[in-house]
């Protein structure tokens, strides 16, 4: 999200739409070890999907003459994976101009405070949409498996800590 | 584009992973708008942070971010670099209001709450208004006075203190039963002081949980949090150089150990030793046996001393190889 | 050859072996090792062992074996089955390295090289035939590096076996000539029939001798490069023309352990001991550092 007008305040919104939360289709993840510094299709479905093997001690592949071990890991419970892209301006704009002005989008714009810049949404905002959800992803190691230690998982418990720091605290 | 998109083929766009509280997804029956990400105020640093809005569900969610070194995405069809992983989770805003009421009880008077939280810097700041509650929420943290049925507020200190313990609290017991692992640098007691074996004590709790609350809350708070629950004087709160457990863990986190003149820097299979001055080293063990170039023979002697032993299981991940350190290949 | 096993898992190591003929478990044998393949950036690379009683090592003499490479392949298939039909004094066995196993263990962590590779292999099928209950009494190796410390090495492993290895073996001692016949046979066959672990579309099969030199060759791998993913399993990942074709036609990819002398650290380092505290920004919770957690501050 870059700085929302020349000032460089911080203005700008980016819009998830919410129905695309629920029309995201089921993606496909896998976290490799290695960095591929680019953004770009690739035939992932014919060169690294059929070369997985169930090993003894897990999954296995290789992938550009390195040997690779992972493992499955579920996005824990309560909490829902999603893969978002940005829209493109052009797209934001068919889709504001073909946006019904029906009863529940007028009963929205009520709810709000009147004056025209405390509209939700403004030009300048970005919209982002979820394309795909999951709910496990295989995450690899570089010839050893990712095992309980990876950070990835113990990343993966910060949601119910999370919770715990955050939950209300009861009152007098 | 839409389309190709959405039958999961291949992209050139930059894409995001994101973790979200599953229930968002039946916000999207009520409401065709109102959830987005801003930018609002980090109420530790000052500093800009993303948080997700949601207006159905009038909650406020903090943006954490999963970041590992050397990892991208395979995403159906695609490559994506850097194999972030982007979690939503539900923050208190009370540490966002209260770092407005704090700055705006400068002025030392009762003020209206559209008065306390406005930011030039962060505009969106008006969305925390919509947020439900806040009356309620606001007795944690002030003094109110009402005239003419409009609430007037200023920071209370005392209450504030209150409340935080309280939040150290049931953190607390969140840590309790999870499996974290919260006594002093216990990683890194596992190389300096191997006798200093800590099991997880009540003071380590709290110190811990004081640490996961202070990263919500001004420095300053920060500090009087500290007195307040009577933990030993925090060494950040003095102007002096790293603690030599910092600079342990600093060492640590990217995947070196410094014993006597030398620096040694684990990895999956190998342990390298550098020298690090000129006089002579006389290391007590022998580690570069450990570091035998054909994995057979490694296995055959296998004869690991306690250090290595501890090494080998040493978490890798995110380790830094010290070829990036010194510019040199090792391998 | 019935090369049934490797097709159904081409990732890994194969081992394929002919019965033992009764002989050779009552009998002191001779036992020969080449290899096949080891060369080319393409296909698998076979080790062989062929063995017969030294009593009869005439009668394998009197089928004209010769190396492998002296021979057309239907000559070296003609005198494979020859010694098929021969199965009641003369045994085999072999290894199929696949261009994966080669190329992961080539690019390994901890670098296991082809000659290691190559050693261990053949090290391993003695053992096999002596497991299987072959007596073996002689051993006769052919080698392209220098024969002497693999000599040594294989002595000290087999202490009860006469060991040889030598330089062109497979021309001077008919055991070994059969053993090259065996290792051809497979890995022309392999190569011949390799199935693809990739779902390829439009795949070009003239990838001529596989040879790094042999412009054919060169040409299939330029054709086949694919950005992401380089090459299919088929090609060995290790070879310098498959590399330097990579390093020009293909995304960059970095690993951990290969870290291309990027500053970072050094940077953080001194940031995080020279600045004054003040200066320095806060870090974060020991807790999120571990995990690699941060404060996301922008999409």
């Amino acid at each position: 999200m870059e700085s929302g007008d020349e000032e460089g305040v911080e203005k700008r919104r980016v819009h998830l739409r919410p129905d695309t939360l629920r029309s995201a289709t089921p993606a496909t993840l896998h976290l490799l070890p290695c960095d591929v510094p680019v953004n770009r299709p690739a035939p992932v479905g014919s060169f690294f999907t059929p070369a997985i093997r169930q090993g003894p001690e897990g999954l296995e592949v290789s992938f550009r003459g390195r040997s690779l071990r992972g493992e499955e890991v579920e996005v824990p419970p309560g909490l829902a994976g999603y893969v978002m892209v940005m829209e493109e301006k052009e797209e934001v704009l068919v889709r504001k101009q073909g946006f019904p002005q029906g009863s529940d989008n007028d009963e929205q714009q009520q709810e709000l405070l009147e004056p025209p810049e405390a509209a939700l949404e403004r030009d300048f905002d970005r919209v982002i949409r979820a394309s795909g959800s999951f709910s496990h992803f295989t995450v690899w190691g570089l010839e050893t498996a990712p095992g309980p230690d990876a950070k990835v998982r113990a990343a993966l418990t910060w949601p119910s800590l999370a919770a715990a720091i955050h939950a209300q605290v009861p009152g007098d | 584009m839409a389309d190709r998109l959405d039958y999961g083929e291949g992209t050139d766009a930059q894409q995001f992973v994101f973790l979200l509280p599953e229930y968002l997804k039946d916000t999207s029956k009520k409401m065709k708008t109102g959830l987005m990400f801003v930018k609002l105020v980090n109420p530790c640093s000052g500093e800009g942070a993303l948080y997700l809005f949601s207006m159905c569900l009038q909650q406020l969610f903090e943006i954490k971010l999963f970041k590992e070194k050397h990892h991208s995405w395979f995403i159906n069809q695609s490559v994506q670099s850097g194999g972030l992983l982007y979690f939503a989770t539900p923050i208190d805003p009370l540490f966002l209001l209260l770092h407005y009421l704090i700055k705006a009880d400068k002025e030392g008077k009762f003020q209206p709450l559209d008065q306390v939280v406005v930011d030039d810097m962060f505009p969106n700041c008006i969305l925390l208004l919509k947020l439900p509650e806040l009356e309620k929420l606001l007795q944690h943290v002030t003094e109110e006075k009402e005239i003419d049925k409009k609430k007037y507020y200023k920071y209370s200190r005392e209450k504030t203190l209150k409340w935080l313990g309280k939040k150290v609290n049931q953190t607390m017991a969140a840590l309790k039963t999870s499996n974290i692992n919260v006594g002093a640098r216990v990683q890194s007691n596992a190389f300096f002081s191997s006798h200093q074996i800590s099991s997880d004590k009540e003071e380590d709790y709290i110190c811990y949980a004081h640490g996961l609350i202070s990263d919500y809350i001004p420095k300053e708070l920060n500090d009087d949090l500290s007195k307040y629950l009577k933990l030993p004087e925090p060494s950040a709160s003095l102007p002096k150089p790293p603690s030599k457990v910092q600079i342990a863990h600093w060492f640590f986190l990217n995947g070196l150990m410094y014993q006597g003149n030398i620096l040694y820097h684990f990895t999956a299979l190998t342990l390298q030793k550098v020298k690090l001055s000129h006089e002579p080293i006389e290391a007590k063990e022998d580690y570069t046996k450990f570091n035998t170039k054909d994995l057979k023979t490694e296995k055959k002697n296998s004869k690991m001393t306690t250090a290595q032993k501890a090494l080998a299981k040493v978490d890798k991940t995110g380790m830094k190889s010290i070829d990036s350190f010194f510019g040199t290949k090792i391998f | 050859m019935d090369l049934g096993k490797l097709e159904t898992d081409n990732t890994g190591r194969c081992r394929l072996n002919s019965p033992v003929p009764s002989v050779c478990r009552k009998e002191p044998c001779v036992l020969g090792v080449d290899e096949a393949g080891r060369g080319p950036v393409l296909g698998p690379m076979v080790y062989a062992i062929c063995y017969c009683p030294l009593s009869r090592l005439a009668d394998l003499e009197a089928l004209k074996v010769a190396d492998s490479k002296t021979l057309t392949e239907s000559e070296r298939d003609r005198l494979f089955a020859k010694m098929e039909e021969d199965g009641d004094f003369v045994g085999w066995a072999l290894d199929v390295l696949s261009p994966n196993l080669i190329s992961t263990s080539m690019l390994g962590r901890v670098k296991y090289n082809l000659n290691s590779l190559s050693h261990d292999t053949a090290t391993g099928l003695v053992q096999f035939a002596m497991d299987q209950g072959v007596k073996v009494a002689q051993v006769f190796v052919d080698t392209v590096g220098l024969p002497e410390t693999y000599q040594e090495r294989l002595q000290q492993r087999f202490p009860s076996i006469e060991v040889t290895v030598k330089a062109k073996a497979d021309a001077l001692y008919p055991v070994v000539s059969a053993a090259s016949i065996c290792a051809k046979v497979a890995r022309d066959q392999a190569v011949k029939n390799w199935k693809f672990v990739e779902k390829l579309k439009d795949l070009d099969t003239d990838y001529g001798s596989g040879y790094p030199n042999d412009p054919k060759t060169k040409a299939w791998l330029r054709k086949h490069v694919e950005p992401v993913f380089g090459f299919p399993q088929f090609v060995r990942f290790s070879w310098r023309t498959a590399q330097s074709i990579l390093e020009k036609e293909a995304e960059d990819v970095m690993w951990e352990d290969l870290s291309t002398g990027d500053q970072e650290g050094l940077g953080r380092i001194t940031s995080y001991f020279r600045e004054s505290p003040r200066n320095r920004p806060r870090l974060s919770h020991r807790y999120f550092q571990e995990r690699g957690l941060e404060s996301a501050t922008s999409l």
